[in-house]
């Protein structure tokens, strides 16, 4: 009977159809399935070659723009304190020292707190309270900065001016961190405001490392007997440090960059003070404040030149992160 | 032999799941106890009721009595991580924590109260000793615990679980994970273990059974279907569904 069949079929190892006169399905189906690939490879390259591309136009059109003032001051503008339009004078070390210190601020504050909510999330909390506040959490990295930044100004920065800087006044004068006047403006509060910007982001992504935590682990440290406590203090943040690092250091990228809220509640001054309680000024809130007023090609090409160093400081600390990040999945990857 | 745990009509609910239905059995001191059956039957359930680590999880209810020494852990007031560190347990895969191969074994005994250095080294000595790892790691002590294979790992979890004296170790198919070399050499040490601890062992191995333990109990659907001795089991047992099990016919 199969003999038969194989026969009839133009013998064996022969498809059906080409015996039938057809040309055979798998031989029609490459032809056009090649080019349609070969079409879909070379748009999906572009595109993604197009990420690069677009990074490498930026950084050239922003060294570009930036040349006037790199050549007329060179690497001075980097620890330059002065920035006086008037006299077209320029130096960026006000608004770096501000970007940098009032981010520090803000991890300072945001990591405690955002540990310990990723924690309560993850180990403690009952299953009808992760949910909505998991969702409360992404929902206040969804608000604009510009609200941020409007609530800060006005509702935040009187009841720091009222209440907590006077009380850093009175009770931790004698540090020189927290003198002057109890403005409400100033590095500090520009801290505290992104601490709670950074806050959501930190610790969703600190959840999601601690959940990767296997559970099994987690109990074999209760089954030593070990208390809550000791196991999230002993194996939980050990097994999830550089993964919490990256987290810590995204926030850190976004603290580094953010505009609207800091240009609220910094105070926009250009010069460098000790207290924490004076105003002061970081580079986005430079840019945000002086790009209109900017009618000379020197002052325009600092600003530009400022925008350049901020890229090269986020571009540091992501890249900072991304690496910590993989270093943390190949770890997991053993157990 | 003294019976060390004993379980009167235990029965647990995952929520509203019935998993476990009247299971009284006995576990002997310094005896290897197997628990076997089908995927699903209850028996790794039956193990994390022991030590009472259900009760990690919301929503797990149990009834009836399990007796430790005599006394039921079940009550209301028990001292959870106290009764954890007296009943010690080995998981599927070896968990070793994300420290030096010492500080895994310190670690309990610090948990303990343990002060002293110098005793904290020798119990460290002493574990490593006694779960047959000494002689292969005693010179890289203070490297991460993660630099061992999967069969040392998994002995040293053994000797973390031995560290803190503990009166009974739970095994939770200890050696699913493991090569026939790492599995036999566990199979060893637990033979050795039985002089000093009484061990219950969930296994999917039967011959591992066969070889380690001396009592067994076949479970199935979330019921003991026979407990005996693991030679009465495996040659005569007194059940059909027990005979099929252990001859391959099903599971």
């Amino acid at each position: 009977m199969s003999e038969n069949l194989n026969e009839k079929n133009g013998g064996p190892g022969i498809p059906a159809s080409e015996a039938n006169g057809y040309v055979s399905l798998s031989a029609r189906r490459q032809s056009s399935g090649k080019l349609g690939d070969a079409v879909f490879k070379g748009v999906s390259y572009a595109f993604a070659l197009s990420v690069i591309v677009l990074m490498a136009l930026l950084f050239i059109v922003l060294v570009k723009e930036s040349w006037l003032s790199i050549k007329a001051f060179g690497f001075s503008f980097i620890y330059t304190s002065v920035w006086d339009p008037v006299a077209q004078e320029f130096g960026a070390l006000p608004s770096i020292y501000g970007t940098l210190v009032s981010s520090i601020i803000a991890i300072v504050i945001a990591v405690p707190i955002s540990l310990g909510i990723a924690i309560f999330l993850t180990e403690m909390a009952p299953k009808r309270l992760k949910g909505p506040i998991g969702t409360a959490i992404e929902l206040l990295a969804s608000i604009p900065s510009i609200i941020y930044g409007m609530w800060g100004l006005f509702v935040f920065a009187p009841f720091l001016s009222e209440y907590v800087e006077p009380f850093l006044i009175d009770y931790l004068g004698f540090i020189p961190l927290f003198t002057g006047a109890p403005l409400g403006i100033g590095m500090l509060p520009a801290g505290f405001i992104l601490a709670i910007m950074i806050i959501p982001f930190i610790s969703s992504v600190s959840r999601d490392i601690f959940q990767m935590v296997p559970s099994i682990l987690k109990e074999s440290g209760y089954g030593v007997g070990a208390t809550k406590w000791e196991v999230i203090r002993k194996i939980v943040l050990p097994y999830a440090r550089s993964g919490v690092i990256g987290a810590v250091i995204l926030g850190l990228g976004r603290a580094l960059g953010e505009t609207m809220a800091v240009t609220f509640l910094i105070g926009n001054a250009q010069e460098i003070k000790l207290s924490l309680l004076e105003p002061a000024t970081s580079i986005s809130a430079t840019l945000a404040n002086e790009f209109t007023e900017a009618v000379e090609d020197l002052y325009l090409s600092s600003l530009v030149e400022l925008g350049l160093i901020l890229f090269i400081i986020t571009f540091i600390v992501l890249a900072l992160a991304k690496l910590l990040i993989s270093r943390f999945s190949y770890k997991g990857g053993q157990l | 032999m003294r019976d060390k745990f004993t379980t009167k009509n235990l029965n647990f609910w995952y929520g509203e799941k019935h998993a476990l239905k009247g299971i009284s059995l006995s576990m002997k001191e310094k005896e290897v106890t197997a628990l076997i059956g089908p995927s699903g039957c209850g028996k790794t359930t039956f193990l994390r009721c022991l030590n009472r680590m259900h009760d990690l999880y919301p929503g797990n209810r149990y009834e009836g009595e399990i007796l430790l020494d005599g006394k039921n852990i079940l009550e209301k007031g028990l001292d959870l991580i106290k009764h954890r560190s007296r009943v010690g347990m080995v998981f599927q895969k070896p968990t070793p924590f994300p420290m030096s191969m010492y500080d895994n074994i310190a670690f309990g005994l610090k948990l303990m109260g343990v002060k002293s250095k110098s005793e904290i080294t020798s119990r460290v000595e002493k574990a490593l000793k006694d779960s047959a790892l000494w002689e292969e790691i005693k010179d890289r002590l203070h490297e991460p615990a993660l630099s061992l294979s999967g069969g040392q790992q998994q002995r040293l979890c053994i000797a973390r679980a031995v560290a803190v004296e503990p009166d009974v170790i739970l095994m939770d198919e200890p050696c699913s994970a493991l090569d026939p070399v790492a599995t036999a050499k566990i199979e060893d040490l637990i033979t050795d273990l039985k002089q000093n601890y009484t061990v219950v062992i969930v296994t999917h191995n039967m011959q591992q059974a066969a070889r380690v333990s001396q009592y067994t109990g076949f479970f199935m659907l979330g019921e003991v279907i026979e407990f005996d001795t693991t030679e009465k089991i495996f040659t005569a047992p007194s059940n059909k569904l027990t005979e099929d099990y252990i001859t391959g016919r099903f599971g």
